[in-house]
């Protein structure tokens, strides 16, 4: 099982005379966690909202688990998490989810499974009657992630899933992605910790726009000749500069 | 279309507005307050219009005709008498100051030779000679409308009663008017349907247009739509949640009407339901619509006056379509809420039925079905 469930080929969008995604060739392979980083403004969460077609395409193509963006027939088995807060505040944690389970039709008992395992690993399962209104930024962050994943997608985009959540509920959550690889599920993420960075199996470093380095953690650091992510990532920019 | 999905859309509209313990109250409240504010406002008809009265009478050998007159107008409860004392000098500029003072809406005058001179006339009458009419004097305030005419209508009903009861002198052609529809009705039962469906226009309109925005600026509507559910379904849960929301209002107001202002209902409740949904979800649709293109909340309520002011005036809320000025008549014919006012008036005063108010309830419905399909398309575009 080899294939390449995202695909992109020169895909480019442009705000105006601003170009935020500048022709992406993306190969990301079943059972893989992906992570895309780079520095803010790069390009990443446009490019998530193209796949995901919330955003389209100025020109290139995406296909996500063979068919062309924006899907229909395979939506039912992706999964979106947003960099911004988008869930309801003024429902209950319990609420939220129960509505995007809804939103794939997912039967009671199989919803009633997995929002209790969902709850566990985000550690709500005490708030799950609490307002989200009520809930710390980071509480908030971890309903929305647990939103994008209770249909159990076989592909899910997660953009900064851990962004102020503490160190504890991190390494969880890292538990958790490995999981899903496990179970064959891909996992594409964005993020700006590079503790986090080199726990993928892919990481695509992206730089205005464009994908400068793409590669496992291990490669990128030796091709650079670096001891850190980060190093490697300056390196490449260096490189691209000139 | 999937029905679970929209029922989950509405399912999670109607729980957020559960949750919101004060938008909840404020949404059975405000019909509340606004049919009591107009029942007791318009509702009753006038009572105790302060009229003065200036009787200079002197009276004959049965009494004075003018004392009569004044024991009939008091037997109502329309007007309250303020007696002026005759004791003046020039009593008849005396009884216009009262007026002129607003200490009394009006002055009732009795010449000194009153009686005198209606004997005379009716005792002119029966012989078959000509009659030189006596008068009752009414210096009037007009300046408010309604009180001139009921003063007017009460003082000319007392004379009228008077020459029956008194001389029996039946005046030879009269008016009959039988009631056809509304034998009871009052004012309050022409306006309540008004109200009722005014509630419910703006109460879904506003409600509509604060949930789209606040849907499109957390980014949840963006992340919804990244889920298998279409904008069809959206919409359709959105107007499920608000048309039930309408359907909770009219029926307080329903019940508030019926048993603060014992209206009556003469047709059928559920026909009348059926109007306030078919408005409920129309006008969520105009709202989702407005707020497409509006940025925040502030952009989206700057539609609210340009929408809520023509049907509070030319939708027949308060007075008649008939008095809508010509030139702007064609303007209430595109306001859904005449349909809607229309329609409930006629269930609930003429008690039709399904059979004769359908015109109304199929444009209310083509209306709807119209904007709905809009605001799915503008949830669309955005793609
Ligand atoms: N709707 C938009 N209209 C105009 N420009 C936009 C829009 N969305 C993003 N941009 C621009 O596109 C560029 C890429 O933004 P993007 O959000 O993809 O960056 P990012 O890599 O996700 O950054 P961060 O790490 O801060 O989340 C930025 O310069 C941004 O200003
Ligand atoms: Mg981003």
């Amino acid at each position: 099982m080899s294939e390449d469930v995202v695909v992109t080929n020169a895909l480019t969008k442009r705000f105006g005379e601003l170009v935020a995604v500048s022709s992406l060739d993306l190969k990301i392979p079943r059972g893989v966690v992906y992570g895309l980083i780079g520095p803010n403004g790069s390009g990443k969460t446009t490019a998530i909202k193209v796949m995901n077609g919330l955003l389209r395409s100025t020109s290139g193509s995406a296909r996500l688990l063979g068919e062309e963006v924006p899907v229909k027939e395979v939506i039912h088995r992706i999964g979106y998490m947003p960099q911004e807060m988008a869930i309801y505040t003024d429902l209950t944690v319990h609420e939220n989810l129960e509505l995007f389970a809804g939103m794939y039709s997912m039967s009671r008992s199989a919803f009633e499974g997995a929002e209790k395992d969902l709850l566990e690993i985000i550690d709500l399962a005490e708030r799950r009657d609490s307002l989200v209104a009520t809930l710390s930024g980071g509480m908030k962050h971890r309903v929305s992630l647990a939103c994008a994943l209770v249909h159990d997608p076989e592909l899910v985009f997660l953009d900064e899933p851990t962004v102020g959540v503490d160190p504890e509920l991190r390494k969880g959550f890292w538990d958790y992605f490995a999981g899903l690889k496990r179970a064959g599920k891909t996992v594409v993420l964005t993020t700006h910790y590079m503790d986090e960075a080199v726990r993928c199996d892919i990481v695509g470093m992206m730089r205005l726009g464009e994908m400068i380095a793409e590669g496992t953690p291990d490669s990128l650091m030796k091709a650079a000749g670096a001891t850190t992510l980060e190093d490697a990532f300056l390196a490449n920019a260096k490189e691209a500069d000139e | 279309m999937n029905g679970h999905r929209m029922l989950a859309v509405a399912r999670k509209t109607l729980r957020s507005l559960r949750h919101d313990r004060r938008t909840a109250g404020f949404l059975i409240l405000m019909p509340l307050f606004m049919i009591a504010i107009f029942g007791y406002t318009f509702g009753g008809d006038l009572k105790d219009v302060e009229v003065a009265v200036m009787n200079l009478d002197i009276g004959g050998s049965n009494g004075s005709v003018a004392d009569t007159i004044i024991a009939e107008i008091s037997s109502g409860d329309t007007l309250r008498l303020i007696f002026l004392s005759d004791d003046h000098p020039d009593p008849l500029s005396a009884a216009e100051g009262v007026v002129r003072d607003a200490d009394a809406w009006a002055a009732v005058v009795f010449g000194q030779n009153f009686t005198a001179e209606v004997e005379e006339g009716i005792a002119a009458m029966r012989q078959g000679l000509p009659v030189a009419s006596c008068h009752v004097m009414v210096l009037m305030d007009g300046s408010n409308p309604n009180i001139a005419q009921a003063v007017m209508a009460e003082v000319t009903t007392a004379v009228q009663r008077v020459l029956v009861t008194e001389y029996g002198l039946y005046p030879p052609m009269v008016v009959l008017q039988e009631m056809v529809y509304g034998e009871e009705a009052e004012f309050i039962d022409f306006f309540a349907p008004g109200v009722m469906g005014l509630a419910a226009m703006m109460v879904t309109l506003m409600l509509s247009i604060i949930s789209f925005v606040h849907e499109r600026t957390n980014g949840t509507l963006d992340r919804l739509l990244t889920t298998p559910v279409t904008e069809g379904e959206i919409v359709g849960g959105y107007a499920l949640a608000f048309g039930l929301v309408a359907l909770i209002q009219s029926t307080v107001i329903l019940l508030a009407a019926v048993i603060l202002f014992r209206v009556e209902i003469v047709g059928s409740p559920l026909l009348l339901l059926l109007t306030i949904f078919l408005l409920g979800i129309g006008s969520q649709g105009l709202g989702f619509i407005l707020s497409s293109n509006a940025k925040n909340e502030f952009q989206a309520v700057q539609f609210m006056p340009l929408i809520l002011f023509p049907s509070i005036l030319l939708a027949g809320v308060f007075w008649p379509l008939e008095a809508v000025p010509e030139l702007l008549r064609p303007v209430s014919s595109f306001i859904p809420l005449t349909y809607a006012v229309d329609a409930c008036r006629s269930i609930m005063i003429r008690g039709w039925g399904l059979g004769e108010v359908w015109p109304q309830l199929l444009i209310l419905a083509g209306i709807a079905a119209v904007l709905l399909t809009l605001s799915a398309y503008s949830l669309k575009k955005r793609r």
